[in-house]
């Protein structure tokens, strides 16, 4: 710190000295003289079209050689970047190689698992499982009036699909897939799709854990007219139904609805009938999700 | 011939390196103050004139390319180059302490002028603005400390033109 003090002493005071008594430096008072004029002109009449004008003319001036440097950085900074580029790619298809490779080995794996697996089904006679691929369709076609009735989607027989197969969606609030409809006409890429809610429609369903069998016939609403529920079976509003195992086309224990009022000794007085709100959003159906059994994706 | 040729060059490497590089060099914005250096490097080695005129033009480009005040760093380049000039002579030039000192000085100057010339055309608002920025500290901290090293190299370019 006192070399400091002693390093600005020795710097200040020789110097302001020198510059009191330095009779050599005339030219450089003057020409510090002049400097400070044009500065301080530049500065008080820096909106008059004189000091603009410098100022353009200096921008210009210096600009055009800046300009040209900074092009060639921001080519030599592209150029780098593009080199990295290709480094990093080269890096990345090394490693989806060996990814790759990795993946080859495990599919070799798992088909002769899957061919030992047929072996050992066959020895012991067992039932194969057979596994189901979801087919993404979105809806092309909604009959303005019959909303609740049919669609058309834009995947047919081109992608693996046929008629009866079932036809679902997903259902955010209850994150599960629920059942729409049945595919009744395919085309090359489309198919016609008639929903549950369809007054020609029937599904068998049942009561969610509780095993009572029923049917739920189409409203032309998004209600269904739940029939054949015995009479002296407790079912009240707020119970959910599914698909039962009666059905031939959906997998049993599909969502379907929940039901929202039971209206008793209505039509007979065996069974009585209840009104359904179907989980699916006719307004809100954009997209459905077909289900194909494996098996007949391969055999395409 | 050759000291204006080879000034002028000095003029165009360090624009180059102030404007340009400190764009894709800055690390979160600051980026040492190489003109001032500059200036203080001419100014301590008796080049006062030198000293002044590059600051002037040194300050008229950055004018010229920033939005503030079009003649504030000009001015204040001036002065620091003709105060330097003036403090300084070259028998301090080689001690690393000494340039410590001379671009320390050289930025509170600069620094000062800049807030006083704001406060007097833009009011009180902008009165010492800079000493409260913390990038303002830094800036100083890093152009102090790569002062030696470009006055190194400017020594070594002077020195072996003298030998020449």
């Amino acid at each position: 710190m006192k070399e400091l003090i002693y390093e600005c002493i020795y710097i200040v005071v020789p110097g302001f000295y020198k510059m009191c008594l330095h009779r050599k430096s005339k030219y450089e008072n003057i020409i510090f003289l002049i400097l400070l004029l044009f500065g301080l002109f530049f500065i008080i009449g820096r909106f008059t079209p004189t000091v603009k004008l410098i100022e353009d003319f200096v921008y210009r001036f210096s600009y055009s050689s800046l300009n040209l440097t900074n092009s060639v950085f921001c080519f030599t900074e592209n150029f780098v970047n593009d080199i990295k580029s290709v480094i990093h790619i080269r890096y990345e298809n090394i490693t989806y190689k060996q990814k790759n490779q990795e993946l080859t080995d495990k599919l070799r794996n798992y088909e002769a698992m899957v061919k030992e697996c047929d072996d050992l089904s066959k020895l012991l006679k067992l039932t194969k499982i057979e596994n189901t691929i979801s087919v993404f369709a979105r809806l092309s076609i909604k009959g303005p009036n019959e909303w609740y009735k049919w669609f058309i989607i834009n995947k047919g027989e081109n992608d693996g699909l046929y008629n009866e197969l079932p036809v679902l969606m997903f259902n955010k609030k209850r994150n599960a897939l629920c059942a729409v409809g049945r595919i009744i006409e395919t085309y090359a890429s489309s198919s016609k799709v008639v929903l549950i809610t369809n007054p020609a429609y029937a599904l068998p369903v049942k009561i969610k854990d509780r095993n009572i069998n029923c049917l739920a016939e189409g409203f032309g609403s998004n209600l269904l007219r739940i029939t054949y529920i015995p009479h002296y079976a407790d079912v009240k509003a707020g119970d959910e139904i599914v698909v039962s195992e009666l059905s031939s086309v959906f997998q049993k224990d599909t969502p379907v609805g929940v039901i929202t009022d039971v209206l008793e000794g209505e039509s007979s007085v065996d069974f009585k009938t209840a009104k359904a709100k179907v989980f699916f959003e006719a307004d809100n159906v954009y997209e459905a999700i077909i289900c194909v059994p494996e098996t007949k994706i391969c055999g395409k | 011939m050759w000291k204006i040729i080879c000034n002028l060059l000095l003029y165009v490497f360090f624009s180059m390196i102030q404007f340009i590089f400190g764009k894709y060099l800055g690390i979160f914005g600051i980026f040492p103050n190489f003109i001032l250096i500059v200036i203080a490097y001419l100014g301590v080695s008796k080049k006062t004139i030198d000293a002044q005129l590059m600051g002037f033009l040194f300050g008229l480009t950055w004018d010229a390319f920033s939005i503030d005040i079009f003649g504030i760093k000009a001015l204040m380049f001036t002065i620091i180059g003709y105060l330097i000039g003036k403090f300084c002579g070259d028998f301090y030039a080689n001690k690393i302490l000494s340039q410590f000192v001379v671009v320390f000085s050289a930025n509170v100057i600069y620094w000062l002028g800049f807030d006083l010339i704001h406060f007097i055309i833009l009011g009180s608002e902008s009165y010492m603005a800079s000493f409260t920025d913390v990038s303002f500290y830094m800036e100083a901290v890093v152009t102090v400390l790569i002062a030696p090293t470009v006055f190194h190299i400017l020594g070594m370019l002077y020195n072996r033109r003298a030998v020449k």
